[in-house]
Formats: C-alpha cells, structure tokens, sequence
C-alpha cells in the first residue's frame, strides 16, 4: 500500500510526556494516508542531527553520554549501546541505499567511520576546532561534508579515509584521513548543512549560519555560489527534490522557502558569475509563521517525497506541516511533548524506488573492533586483512543471468511454443516403425526385444529391395547412355550437313565469280579484235603493212594481259 | 464465455482419438488459459446453476487428465502433462488441491521410457507444482512432503546410478543423459523452498556434483550444465542441518577457497610466486616437480582429483565460479562473505602474468622456477588469461553484492585489474572481463578518485577506445598505413593485402561482417567509457585520453556515451576559451529523442521562473491549461488527499489583463483560510484582478465552488482568497523590496515551485520560449 512516513527523534526535557509516550526517545509516524504513531523506540536522547536511519537501523548519538544507540527497524527492538572514546554530536548514514557506513562527528572535530557490516573503524584527524555538529554526505557516497562550531565545513573523501590501500601518498604530501577541501566562508558556527541531489559534478550543498547566512556553494570546487542574507539565525535548513530552492527554519519557530529560481534567465541562476558575488536579501517578511509563539524554534525541518510538504519539529515538540505551495502553516502532525530534535523521511512504500530493491540485509551490525585484525599486516602494507568479513544476507541474485530454456518454461502458462513443436516432432518420429529404436531410449528393453525378429526379416527384404533397385538403376545408367550417344550422333551430324551447306555455297560463289571472268575476257578479247581491225584498216588506207601494226599491238596487249592473269586464274 | 470454453475444451478432450490429440494440445492448453479466472474460483462461492455446471466442468477436465496421464499411448500422456501444467498455472490453489493422484501418476511418467520430450516437460511440470505449493502450508502437507523425495529419486535416477556404500549412498552421473541439464535446474529450484525434504539427499548430490564438476575427459558435461551443477553445489550448504546452517556457508565457502589455494599451488609450480598471504594460517603444499602436475586426492568440497595443466586449470576456474557463486547466490542466513580471504586469493592468482615476449625471468618481475621444464611454463603462459578471467569474475560479484560498501576495497581490486590488463590485454575476452569490472567499480568510487588513480586506468581507456570502433574499419586504416610504408620501404613489393586494392568494396562487406563477433566486448567497453565520462572528474583526464574517447563514440555514434560526455564537459582551462563539446554529434542523429530534447532545450529552470509573491507577473503570455488542469485532476486520483500536490501552473497568467469588467463574484467570501496578517497583499489594481477572478470562474465553475479540502490539486492556482479579505487595505504601502507591480497578482498566483508537473507541461513550456 502507498505509504508515507518519518521518523522523529527527541531530547529529553524536564516536561512529562503522556503514558504512552513516556521513555520514548525515537518515533516512527506515519504521514499518509493517516497520520498515526506507528512504533516507537525507547530511551534516548538526541541532539540535533544525531538520528541515522538505514534501511535495517536506527542510529541515535546521547546528547549527555558518548555512547550511540542502535535499534533494529525489522524487530522493533534496541540493538545494543556503542560506547566511544568521546560524545558523539552528529551522525549520518553513507553507503548508498544499503546504507552500512556510518560516519559520526565528535566533540573533539575528528570524524570516525564505522563499517557496520564489517565492524572496521577509522578516525579521521581533528580537522575541526569546535565539536562537529552537522554532517550530510553526498548522493555518491564519495564525499562527506562536515560543520562545525568553528564556522568551517569540511570535505572528506570517504574513500580516500577507508580504502585499505592508499594511491601514492607522498604525492599529496597530507596527512591521511584529512579533509581534502575547507569552506570557510561563513562567520560564525555552522548550524546546519543540506546537501543537493545530484550525483553529477556540480552538486551542491547549502549551509547556514550564526551570521544569518546561507550559502549555496559547490563541494566539488569549494567555489561559493551565492550567498543568502537570511533576517534570522536559521536552525535547519532542507533543499528540495530537485534543488530548486530550499527551506529554512527559524529559532521562532517559523520558516521559510527560498528559491534559486528568480530570474528568467537561460542560465542556472546559481551558476550564473554575475551575481555570485552579490549576496541576495532575504526578506524578513516572507516568513511563513507558525500557529502560535508557544512553538519553539524549528529545530529539524525535512520535506516528504513529492516535495509538497514541509515538516518541521519543535522545541514544545511538536511537528507542523507546512503546505509548499501555499507557503503557509496547514496543520499540527505530531506532539511528543519533548523537543523534537530530528526528523528523517522514510523513502514512501508502494512506489518503487532503487532503496526498496536491495540484494542483501543486514540483520545485525558489527560493533566496532578495537584490535589490531582489522588493520593490514605488517609485511603487505595496503593489503585487505584476512579478518575482512562481510556480514550480510543475500537476498536476492546479483547478476540477471540469461533466462535458460528451464526458467523460461517454468513460468510459462504452458509450455514455449518452441518445446511443445519439439516434443510434436519427437511424437511423430516415435510413431514411424522403423525410427522407433533411435529416439527411444536404451533403457526401454521390452519394445526392443519385440521388435528384434521383425528387424531380422525386413533386414532381408531391405537386401532384397536394395539389389533390386541397384538392377534397375544400372539398366537405367545404360539407356541414358545409349541416348546420349544417339544424342551426339544427330548432332554431329547436324553439324556436318552444316559445313557442307556451307561448302556448296562457297563453291556457288566460286562458280559465278568463274563465270564473270569468262564474260569479261570475252568482252576483252572482242574489244581488242575490233581494234586490231580497224587498225588494220586504218594502217591499210593509209597504206602501211596493217599485219605489222597487229603484231606491235599483241605485243602491249600481252604485256598488259599479262599484269591481270595472275590475278583470274 | 470463458465457461463455454471450459465445456468445449472438455468435450474435445474427451470426444478426439487420443492419437491426435497432440496436435491440439497447445491450442487446449492456450485456451484452458483464457478459463484462469473461472479455475481460480474457490469452489465454496460457487452457487447457482451455472457455477454448478462449472464445477462438473473442471471435474470432468481433471478426471479426463488423470486418465490421461494413465493412458496407454504416449500421446495421451504427451498431451496430458502440458494440460496439467495448463491447468495448474491457470488455477493455482483451487486445482492444486486435489491433485495428489496427478502428481503421482506424474513421477511415474518419469520412470517409463516414454520420449524425452514428455519426461522433460514431466519435470517442469512437477518442480512447477512443488514450487507453487511452497506458499500453502496445506497443499505442503497435502502434496510436497509426500511427493517430493519420490520426484527427487526419480529425477536423480534419470540421471545418474546409485551405489551403497558403508558410509552411505553415492551417485554417480549417467554419461550422455539428455536430462541432466533439466535436472539440475529443477533441483535448484526447489531447494531453496523444500530445505527440510532435501536434507537427507544432501550427501548424494554432492557426490553426484562432484563427479560433475570434476569431470575429466571421458565422461564430459557441457559448459551449461556444469553451471547449473556449481549453482547446486552452492546452494547445497543450505540443506546442512538446521542448527548449523550459517556454518555450512561458511564452512563450504572456507573448504572453496583452500581448495583453490591448494590447485593454484600445482598449476603455478613453473614460477617462484611472490606473493605472501596475508593469512597466517594458510598452508602450503609442495608439489612434486618430477611428476606430471596433478592433485590425486579428493579437496574439501568432495571434488575428484586431477592431472594435467589443463585439467588443472579448468578446475580451478571451476572453483574460481563456485566461489562468485557462495557470494552471489541468496543465502538461508546471515553470512559473513570474507572479503579479505577473497581478494588475498585474487591478488595471488594476478600477481603472476604473462611475460612479455621473449623477456627473461629477471626482466619480468617473474622469477621462473628452473625444475620445471620451458614446455610447462609456456603452457602455463597460455593458460593464464582463462585464470584471470575467472578471478575477474569473481571480483565483478564482490564489487557487485557489496556496491556502494565496497569502497574499502576498490583501490585493491583496481590495482588488481589494472595490473592484470597490462600483462594480458592481447586476450580479449580478458579485455571484455576487466571492462566489465571496472564499469562497475567506477562508479563506486570514481568521484572521489585520485590523479594517480586515474592516470593508471589510461591504459585500459586507450584499449577501451580502440574496442568500441568497429573491428575493420580499425584494421583497415591499419592495413592502408601498413602497405604504404611497405611499399616504400620494399619497393612495392609488400605483402599487402591484394584482394583489398582489386576489391574496394570488400572492406565494406567484411567490416559488416566482422561487426557482429565482438559485441560483447564492445558493449563492456561501451558501457565502461560511459561510466568513465559519468563517475571520474573531468580534469583528472588527460587531454589526449578524453579526445580520444570522445572520437571513438563520435563515430560509433554511441548515444549513451555521447550524452555522458556533454553532460561532463571538459572543465574550461584559465585563458583558453570555452571548452569544447561534442554536443553537435549528439542532436544531429538523435534530436527526435527525449533526453536530447531535454538536454537542449531544458523546461525546468523556465518553469522555475514561474511565479513568486513578489516576482514580475505582468508577462502577456497565453496559456490556456484549462485541460491541463482537468488532466491532472484525473491523474491524481483518489490518492489526492496522500500526494497533495499542487499543481501550480506556472505563468497562470488570466488572459485579458486589460478587460476591465469588474464583477466581483461572492463565491470568493466563503473561502476560510484568509487569515494572513501579511502586508503584502496590497492591491492597486484591484478591479483588474476581480476581473481575472471573474474570468477563472467562468471557466472552471464548479471547481472552484468546492471547498478546498477537495479540491483537485491544480485548483490552487486559482485559489487567491485573501485578496477578498484585504480589499480594503488597498492603501498599504508595499515594503522594501518587494517589486510593485507584483503585488497585483502576487495573490492571484499561488507562489509556486511547480512540483510534480513538469512532463504534464510541456506544452506550456514549448509555447513559453516561443
């Protein structure tokens, strides 16, 4: 069912709660659809920032003692009591959605991080001068941002404090386990810290001040993006789901929204350098107050998943939502007499969300281990200790293998399409007689013996059919070959007749070209017998010897006869 | 009508010769599907006479289907086990009950040599019905405990022969069964669920997977049915007994990772290993050199023994799986994995990489070990990248079970890829498995890495770059090159490729060709750029590296990793101008995606802009959403009252800002939550905006007559009570800072951060930048 709810922690105050609140310390509220109490945890005492939740613990740090308090979420039950060396002034949950490291800031300004699955623990120098009170690290789990009573923040590298084996250390020339970046532009104890969404370069996170200041600033750089003149000391501050502005609650009890979002520009407003360096006024009238002046400072402000509702917890302990849109008080969620000193939103049941979908659990944690097991060996220095044990439960498989053709059918409203048509081939195979011996198999001995004299009999019909067949075939091979051979005969002899057509006409040509010739010589010859007659004739009236004109004249003739024979014959 | 099915089906079934009843048995089978909700329907609602009809009905279908299963011909049990399966998928409980008699006709099948088809499908069907009944404790007690050990003998005798010995009962495999794979899977299944009812075949499966697993030569599984074996050897420590089921995981985990130190101690004989653990208690054994390389005896998982380098290697890669299994496969308990035990072993098995060629011992870092013959080492050499591929795997399934809480051990396991990808990076499976883990480390830790961290995975990235593109068009560049250079070197006489020079096209046809083989290899090394871009800061990458990369996905036109690279820019260098952005390469061939869309033109920040008390309101732009907000009023359904969300409409700005009809309208004096002592609500233009109010009510009539309470979400925009209640203290001036004009529909507009709504309004948001 969709679900909504938060958790609320209180610092014991001299006010006496009702019967059923009494000794009450951690409270789980559910918000939607009805708002009631759903369980609580008893005896402890919290600080501002000092409530963790993971998705198996609640973590509470003691405002009076150095001692952390566990509970389990899934038994309902107070885990155990982690002493410290010294008190502990705020807690936040790193590790992604499983949520197994938890990072504490101390009175004395170091950090300590504890692998609750694993029960590793390592502190972290004392960067800060004042107890570290507000701690928030980033969506990627890289980086831890840590406030202070000193006015600083502080950005460590979280693997940087846990890896076992450290890159190259020389070459930063720090001390390790020492922040790697400092943000000081603020003046005066930090109060508060809320830190953007994104998992990108250019998240940021907000702080607020003593000095009436908020300051949006990026943690990647240390870069300041903008600064916010606030009209009060703010106590809390929380930023919306997807960054676009963020609220602040006051020591009087009110709050307030302040949005990046102002200007219409194409620009992200808040990476806009031109007006960086220009602090903007926020004004004091904006505030959205609350019901009544009895309600104390807002100590804790946090908003619920679709960003709609702020909730805020009070000094006189009760917790107020605040409608976003209307900017304005709506209504009293919560009264647990004690001031109300965190508050965590669980992620909602019934959407689902990556927190809801995790591959293991943590039924216990591992208290931290003081001995040397835990800490690498002396002759492999950055090398993982043997001890290095993981405590958790798989729950779910970590890879997605392939679906198999098993897992497939399994779930099938039947059977897949492709094993019913196998096991159909299959039955038609195991129907024919003569296949039945190669699909069944050699267990089955009843069917195979029956079938044993069959088999010797139509082994012999076989022999007898194949000897047949190989008869006909080869009388086949014979006629073909016969056909063919007449095949080629006509053939050939097709093309025979051919080459003669072609000769007869060749010696048609030649015949008439013989011919031609005959006529032509003829003509010749006429010619040159008139013309030796009429020379004759012409010599004789001219009374020359016309004979010896004749002879001159066979004589050219024969010479140019001559250069043409060769050629007619 | 799905009655009339029912009646039809059972008619069919009953009137069709059971010899062709299997050629309609998937066609019953679809159809007894569509009956589902009248076979789920608990008997007991059922009254009237048709319901009564319909419970003859599925008594009919069920005795039919028990006289199927009895059948003479395997086609009526062919066909009665896919209508059983039917059936039961289709009815769940309400069949289920009562099918104990079906359930032993079932495991009867499986004894008798029907075809392998109909006995597999008896399996699937049985480890359905088993893992079905897993939820009611009655159909447990009614049909699994007394059924299931019978199934479990039945599939175990499919498979494997039974021999009794004095300390107890061991299965050998059946060589060549088709219905080994299929049995594994269904005892994997089961286990889980039946944890009690398998306790006592504990000891059989082991040897029977044993024998599996640490089969040699003669008798040889497939790769597939080998996993499915290791996956049951895994999950075996669940049926240890009940008091000590944490001990059994950690037990058999601990006996896995001796066994793998004591087979590394033969396979690696041929070197001198550096490497020191970092467990003290850990024992060595000292193989002897002048036998063939070999481990007689059986480890502590049961496992066979083994001769021979390969043999040898493949049983270590064998453990190296079963080992990822212990740490992936769900456990009955909380266990604790040993993280550092794990990765000692993997920092042994990668401390030793191939040489380069031709190097001598003392070049390397690898001092060779002179007893052992130059033959083994080299063998060894070959055998190596199989090794570290494994190791690869097994670290992917730590980094991957422990995520984010990995960030311990992620410089560790780094070092470790890295180390190995510079020895073996001429393997490409090796290429694709180191790829593939570091994709997953990367994130993990890649924010916060460091410069040296960085520059020691450039390698990996050139590598990586030179994957992505496809195989020929690599090879071809580098042929063309090749042959030049030859050819002026010998004068043309090269051995260049002459099929390329007379056939141009051939490199074309080749290269689409050749795309398809090292998909998955491109896909690791894909996925990992992706990450890089995403997870490592962009300063901490070299120039070079970056244009590289950026290259490679430009002309694989890969989107993902595009879209990783615009949206982690090159930070912009003091002095040198805006850094540059492939951007182009994106939009061109995706503009007509979404995130591309997003990505170029954003609506957020526009949206964002929208109104604000004191923010600038005089903006004459059009935006009907009256739809919208019927849109949203139906999408926020009766959920309205838990996701309260106000769906602000930004730029609600009312149409006619110059129409002056003032009509003031009464509805707006029963609005309750007036009681504001602001002074902001100062209103100058008043009668302009009763007039906007006018106009709103005109529109959305009945919504606004509703008290608040139950409004629909977008309402709120038009829901400016207050001005009626401070007309009359028109006369106060506005403070400080708060722009003048904005006061007129300062409560006009609700001041809104818009959430929730930004898909809904697009269209605003389009006609807003226009």
């Amino acid at each position: 069912m969709l679900s909504e709810s938060f958790v609320a922690s209180t610092l014991s105050s001299a006010k006496s709660p009702t019967a059923s609140l009494r000794d009450v310390g951690v409270c789980v509220h559910e918000l939607q659809p009805s708002s009631i109490l759903r369980s609580t945890f008893k005896k402890s005492s919290t600080l501002t920032n000092c409530l963790a939740v993971s998705p198996s613990h609640i973590f509470t740090a003691q405002a009076d003692k150095a001692v952390l308090h566990v509970y389990n979420r899934e038994k309902g039950n107070q885990e155990g009591v982690v002493p410290f060396p010294e008190r502990i002034r705020s807690i936040a949950v790193a590790g992604g959605k499983y949520g197994d490291v938890l990072v504490l800031g101390t009175e004395g300004g170091r950090l300590i991080v504890w692998e609750t699955c694993t029960g590793r623990q390592v502190a972290t120098t004392a960067s800060h001068l004042q107890p570290v009170t507000s701690l928030v690290v980033d969506p990627t789990s890289n980086f831890i941002l840590s406030g202070s009573a000193d006015a600083s923040v502080h950005v460590w590298s979280l693997p940087g404090i846990l890896s076992f084996s450290k890159p190259a250390l020389s070459a930063t020339r720090q001390p390790t386990n020492s922040p790697i970046r400092t943000f000081s532009n603020h003046r005066a104890a930090i109060t508060s810290l809320a830190v953007g969404h994104s998992n990108g370069r250019h998240n940021i996170v907000v702080s607020t001040a003593k000095d009436n200041t908020a300051i949006a600033w990026d943690y990647h750089t240390g870069r300041a993006l903008r600064t916010f003149l606030l009209p009060l000391s703010a106590t809390s501050v929380a930023l919306d789901p997807v960054d676009r502005a963020f609220y602040v609650g006051y020591e009087d009890g009110s709050v307030q929204s302040v949005d990046f979002y102002r200007s219409q520009s194409a620009q992200h407003p808040l990476h806009d350098p031109s007006v960086q360096s220009t602090p903007a006024q926020v004004s004091m009238e904006d505030r959205w107050l609350p019901p009544s002046a009895e309600t104390g400072s807002a100590k804790t402000i946090t908003l619920t998943y679709d960003g709609t509702t702020l909730l805020s917890g009070h000094a006189n302990g009760k917790v107020l939502s605040w409608n976003v849109a209307r900017r304005k008080y709506t209504s009293s969620v919560a009264d647990y007499t004690h001031p109300i000193t965190n508050l965590v939103m669980l992620p909602p049941g019934g959407i689902p969300h990556p927190s809801s979908d995790l591959k293991r659990k943590a039924h216990t944690i591992v208290k931290p281990r003081h001995d040397s097991g835990l800490s690498a060996p002396n002759h492999a220095p950055g090398a993982v200790p043997a001890e290095y044990m993981f405590h958790t439960q798989i729950i779910a498989p970590s890879d997605s293998r392939k679906p198999t053709e098993f897992s497939q059918a399994l779930t099938h409203s039947s059977f897949p399409t492709s094993m019913i048509e196998d096991g159909l081939a299959e039955l038609a195979a195991f129907r024919q007689p003569g296949n039945a011996e190669v699909t069944r198999v050699a267990s089955s001995t009843a069917p195979a013996r029956e079938s044993l004299e069959d088999t010797a009999a139509r082994d012999s019909q076989v022999t007898e059919l194949e000897n047949e067949v190989a008869v006909l075939k080869k009388k086949v091979a014979v006629n073909e070959t016969a056909r063919h051979n007449a095949d080629d005969e006509v053939v050939q002899l097709r093309s025979d007749l051919a080459n003669l057509q072609d000769y007869i006409n060749e010696l048609h040509e030649k015949q008439e070209a013989a011919q031609q010739e005959k006529v032509l010589r003829q003509a010749r010859k006429q010619e040159h017998e008139t013309k030796k007659r009429e020379a004759w004739l012409a010599a004789e009236k001219k009374g020359r010897n016309g004979d010896a004109v004749i002879q001159k004249m066979d004589i050219d003739g024969a010479v140019t006869s001559d250069s043409d024979d060769p050629s007619d014959e | 009508m799905s009655s009339t099915t029912l009646r039809a089906i059972t008619h069919r079934l009953t009137t069709t010769p059971v010899e062709q009843l299997p050629s309609i048995a998937s066609f019953l089978a679809t159809s007894l599907t569509d009956c589902a909700e009248l076979l789920s329907t608990p008997q007991t609602q059922k009254s009237g006479k048709s319901d009564s009809d319909n419970a003859v009905q599925i008594h009919k279908l069920k005795t039919r289907l028990a006289s199927l299963l009895q059948d003479r011909s395997v086609e009526g049990r062919w066909t009665a086990v896919i209508l059983v399966k039917a059936t039961v998928e289709a009815g769940q409980w309400e069949i289920l009950r009562g099918y104990e008699p079906i359930v032993r006709s079932l495991i009867s099948i499986l004894a008798k040599p029907d075809p392998i088809s109909t006995r597999k499908m008896c399996i699937i069907t049985l480890t359905r019905i088993f893992h079905l009944t897993y939820q009611y404790p009655t159909l447990v007690r009614e049909i699994t405990t007394p059924q299931l050990p019978g199934f479990i003998t039945a599939a175990l005798n499919l498979v494997s022969t039974i021999t009794k010995t004095s300390s107890g009962s061991i299965r050998k495999p059946k060589p060549n069964t088709p219905f080994m794979e299929i049995v594994l899977h269904a005892l994997l299944e089961l286990i889980p669920r039946h944890i009690t009812i398998f306790r006592p075949f504990g000891a059989q499966l082991r040897t029977l997977l044993a024998e599996v697993i640490g089969s040699s030569s003669p008798a040889y599984f497939p790769g597939h049915v080998i996993d499915a074996a290791e996956q049951l050897l895994v999950s075996l420590h669940k049926c240890a007994p009940k008091d000590q089921a944490g001990s059994g995981w950690k037990d058999d985990c601990k006996s896995t990772i001796l066994s793998i130190h004591r087979t590394t101690d033969h396979v690696f004989r041929a070197v001198v290993e550096q490497w020191e653990s970092v467990d003290a208690t850990l024992m060595h054994t000292r193989p002897n050199y002048s036998q063939e390389m070999g481990d007689g005896s059986s480890d502590g998982l049961g496992l066979p023994g083994w001769s021979g380098l390969h043999s040898g290697v493949d049983r270590l890669i064998a453990l190296l799986q079963i080992l990822s299994g212990f740490i992936s496969v769900p456990s009955a308990a909380a266990v604790a994995l040993p993280i550092g035990s794990i990765l000692d072993l993997t920092s042994r098995l990668t401390s030793v990489t191939v040489p380069p060629n031709g190097a001598v011992s003392s070049q390397s870092g690898i001092q060779f070990n002179q007893e052992i013959s130059r033959d083994e080492r080299e063998a060894l050499w070959m055998e190596l990248p199989r090794i570290h591929i494994a190791c690869m795997g097994l670290l992917s399934n730590v980094v991957g079970i422990l995520t984010t809480s990995a960030t311990a051990v992620t410089q560790t396991i780094l070092e470790q890829a890295v180390w190995t990808f510079k020895g073996e990076r001429f393997n490409r499976d090796l290429r694709s498995a180191v790829y593939g883990l570091l994709r997953s480390l990367v994130p993990v830790n890649g924010p916060a890495m460091t410069k040296q961290s960085v520059v020691s995975l450039m390698d990996v990235l050139r590598s990586c770059c030179n994957d992505i593109l496809p195989p020929t068009g690599n090879y071809s560049s580098t042929a063309n090159s090749g042959s030049d250079s030859k050819a002026k070197s010998k004068g043309g006489q090269g051995t260049a490729n002459a099929d390329a020079f007379l056939n141009p096209d051939l490199q074309k046809s080749r290269q689409a060709q050749a795309a398809s083989p090292f998909l998955d290899v491109q896909q690791s090394a894909s996925g990992l750029l992706q990450a890089v871009f995403v997870s490592i800061p962009a300063e901490l990458v070299p120039p070079s590296i970056r244009a590289e990369m950026d290259r490679s996905i430009i002309l694989t036109s890969d989107k993902d990793a595009m879209f990783a690279s615009v949206l982690n820019p090159v930070p912009a260098v003091k002095g040198r101008g805006a850094g540059s952005s492939i951007i182009p390469f994106l939009t061109r061939p995706y503009a007509d995606q979404m995130e591309v869309e997003a990505l170029v033109r954003p609506r957020m920040p526009v949206l964002m802009t929208a109104p604000e008390l004191d923010a600038y309101v005089d903006e004459d732009e059009e935006v009907e959403d009256e739809d919208m907000a019927d849109d949203s009023y139906n999408a926020a359904p009766k959920t309205a009252e838990f996701l309260k969300q106000p769906v602000s409409v930004p730029l609600q700005v009312p149409k006619s800002d110059h129409s002056k009809a003032a009509t003031p309208v009464p509805t707006f004096h029963k609005r309750t939550f007036t009681e504001e002592p602001t002074a902001e609500e100062s209103t100058p233009q008043k009668q302009d905006v009763q007039s906007k109010k006018a106009r709103f009510d005109e529109i959305i009539p009945t919504t606004s007559q509703q008290p608040f309470s139950q409004l629909a979400p977008a309402i709120t925009k038009t829901d400016a009570p207050k001005l009626s209640t401070h007309v009359p203290t028109t006369s106060t001036t506005v403070t400080s800072q708060a722009p003048l004009e904005a006061a007129e529909d300062s409560d006009d507009e609700v001041p809104t951060l818009n959430i929730e709504s930004d898909t809904d309004e697009e269209d605003d948001d389009v006609t807003m930048e226009g």
